[in-house]
């Protein structure tokens, strides 16, 4: 078995709930399913994107991928190692290894503290190193990152949108983990800078040799940084492949009209393409429809997808759909 | 000619002293044209059409230059005047639709009321004409829409409401500021197809703010780049992306990743961040990002020109 072939991060029917409302509440207590029997493998050193509309739940599963979220159901394996109901103790030392990168780094990031302390203090809880060693990882990690070494004393309100996702990203690689979850990292950025931190990651990746869990819902962007791409809908992979594979024929058709939907730079005159439009919103996930979740909307549901829901299945090496009637090529 | 913005200039007064919001824009937009206003945050895309719109109330804000709606100066018009022509033959949409509605009446409601104030027709007339247009903006089941309130709608539908309400007096004049940047792929693509056909129906012209080419691309009849408050390139849509001049142009197109195709191994980046408005660079804003600037670029800032498609750039000049 190759490097690459080896399983960091697996998740077995992994399933979150959330319940709202108490029982004095009109509709009484009720349970959002955010995330629905998801098996996930995620191999040493390539970039799994996840992909869906808002409130797909991709962003919960990434909770759950760190453990920032408790996990309702299913199992969740960390190199084979189950660590769905570990406690937070038990956690520490797995956490150096699994970080995350959050969506807005003016949320992330303590207003009141300097960056450079913000990046060494990831350092200053896992080691046990001085404080001279810590200065130098902090100005080896803002070299890294594209910072300069006298930034280290200012706030993070004197940084733009993209230097700020940079110390983010500092913060998290600090430790040198294995795993990184990106949470939409570059959807807060200005489209100029959005490149240079896409190229910032692919570069970490190759020099660090970390293994990604990316999540956006600009689709061209995930594209190109991920070997591996899940589509999400109402909590569950619909479809699972290759990166180019996916976004050049789609199985599901859920997949075909959000990727018909992402708007391009054309020359030829508008509309050449062939798009689904889809009709309708997204049911809410207190009531998920019976059967396929996706049958309302879809545009070539049958009775059975009424009824009966479509496991995610293996048509070919690589390549997983859930759907009856998937379009296979 | 629908709208001609003629040398618009917007200042304003702060702490850290004076901001030239918007240095000398120029555009004009005919009958059932879509305009594409692109530009990254700080552009000035917004306070430009805020400018048009006579939105800009701020004490500390200067406006020079001329705005003229169908041969009429709408500079220094008296607010009356302008409210008479906003909602009515002017109308916009913001980029969150639920700040453009009150959370306390339902949609139905809140739409009759911008008909009853510009038209001045009973309610029930007015209930009437919203049925018909929340229908035309694709409600399933408009009747039953007109009843609900804004939070229990999707932000799609949201939108597509406040849509049905700047349409609700057939205005000559749509201005949308990124009113899709907060809906999903999917959502979108049915909102760009409402302002294709409203646009083929009621004949309005459209200035369409967004940051996206994708969206520009598939909309825009003609397109202005912006950057640090002056128009950069303007050019029709063809040109635009089939032969793009000014090198912020051809960057901002150059760090989109294709949906298609081969992967490029790095994306082409544009080093660091759009400038501060406070600390311009001295000559060409884009300076300092350029990959092919030269002296005459820290001298004096490059100029639009007359040509219909045209940049502002020393090197294309």
């Amino acid at each position: 078995m190759t490097d690459t072939d080896r399983p960091i991060l697996e998740t077995r029917s992994l399933a979150k709930r959330f319940s709202i409302g108490t029982r004095f509440s009109a509709e009484g207590r009720r349970t959002v399913h955010a995330v629905d029997n998801v098996s996930l493998t995620v191999r040493h050193g390539e970039t799994v994107g996840l992909v869906g509309e808002s409130g797909c739940g991709k962003s919960t599963l990434a909770r759950c991928l760190v453990r920032l979220y408790d996990i309702t159901d299913g199992k969740l394996l960390f190199e084979g190692d189950d660590i769905t109901s570990k406690s937070l103790s038990e956690l520490r030392p797995l956490r150096r290894r699994l970080q995350m990168v959050f969506q807005d780094p003016s949320a992330s990031l303590n207003p009141r503290r300097r960056v450079g302390d913000l990046v060494a203090e990831p350092l200053r809880i896992h080691g046990k190193v001085s404080a001279r060693e810590i200065t130098a990882r902090v100005a080896e990690l803002f070299e890294l990152v594209g910072l300069l070494p006298d930034h280290m004393m200012r706030y993070p309100h004197e940084f733009s949108g993209g230097q700020r996702q940079r110390v983010g990203i500092a913060r998290a690689i600090a430790l040198n983990p294995d795993l990184v979850v990106l949470d939409e990292p570059v959807s807060a950025l200005d489209v100029s800078v959005q490149a240079q931190i896409v190229n910032l990651l692919a570069d970490l990746q190759e020099k660090l040799k970390l293994t990604y869990v990316f999540i956006a819902h600009d689709l061209s962007v995930v594209r190109q940084v991920s070997t591996r791409i899940a589509v999400m809908y109402l909590g569950s992979i619909v479809e699972e492949g290759p990166a180019e594979e996916v976004f050049a024929t789609p199985a599901h058709t859920y997949s075909q009209a959000l990727i018909s939907a992402v708007p391009i730079v054309e020359t030829t005159p508008a509309g050449a393409r062939k798009r689904i439009i889809l009709t309708g919103d997204v049911p809410s996930p207190l009531k998920p429809p019976s059967g396929c979740r996706f049958h309302p909307r879809c545009p070539i549901a049958a009775d059975r997808c009424r009824s009966e829901r479509p496991e995610l299945k293996e048509y070919r090496p690589g390549r997983k759909v859930a759907c009856h009637s998937p379009t296979l090529t | 000619m629908i709208l001609s913005v003629r040398d618009l200039k917007v200042s304003f007064r702060t702490h850290d002293g004076p901001v030239r919001a918007i240095d000398g824009v120029s555009f004009d937009l005919e009958e059932s044209e879509i305009l594409g206003v692109v530009g990254e945050s700080g552009s000035g895309k917004t306070v430009s059409l805020l400018a048009v719109m006579g939105l800009i109330t701020d004490p500390n804000a200067t406006i020079e230059g001329s705005i003229r709606y169908k041969g009429r100066e709408l500079v220094g018009l008296p607010p009356r005047e302008l409210r008479r022509l906003r909602g009515n033959e002017i109308a916009m949409i913001f980029q969150d639709p639920m700040t453009a509605l009150t959370p306390v009446y339902t949609i139905g409601w809140q739409i009759a009321e911008q008909i009853r104030a510009h038209r001045g027709v009973s309610k029930s007339k007015a209930m009437e004409r919203v049925e018909q247009l929340l229908a035309e903006v694709n409600f399933p089941n408009p009747h039953e829409a007109m009843s609900r309130y804004p939070h229990q709608l999707s932000g799609g539908m949201r939108q597509r409401a406040v849509i049905a309400m700047a349409l609700s007096c057939d205005p000559a004049l749509l201005v949308a500021d990124e009113p899709t940047t907060a809906l999903d792929v999917t959502v979108q693509a049915g909102i760009l197809d409402l302002v294709r056909k409203l646009r083929a129906k009621h004949k309005s012209a459209v200035v369409f703010i967004t940051h996206d080419m994708g969206v520009v691309s598939e909309l825009a009849d003609r397109v202005m780049v912006m950057y640090a408050g002056r128009v950069v390139e303007r050019g029709t849509r063809t040109e635009m992306f089939s032969d793009p001049r000014h090198p912020y142009t051809r960057a901002l197109l150059g760090s989109i990743p294709p949906l298609t195709g081969e992967k490029p191994r790095r994306l082409l980046a544009i080093p660091g961040s759009p400038p501060s408005l406070l600390r311009l660079p001295q000559g060409c804003a884009f300076g300092p990002r350029c990959p092919v600037r030269y002296e005459p670029c820290e001298a004096g800032k490059p100029g639009l020109g007359a040509s219909a498609h045209a940049a502002a750039c020393f090197r294309v000049a």
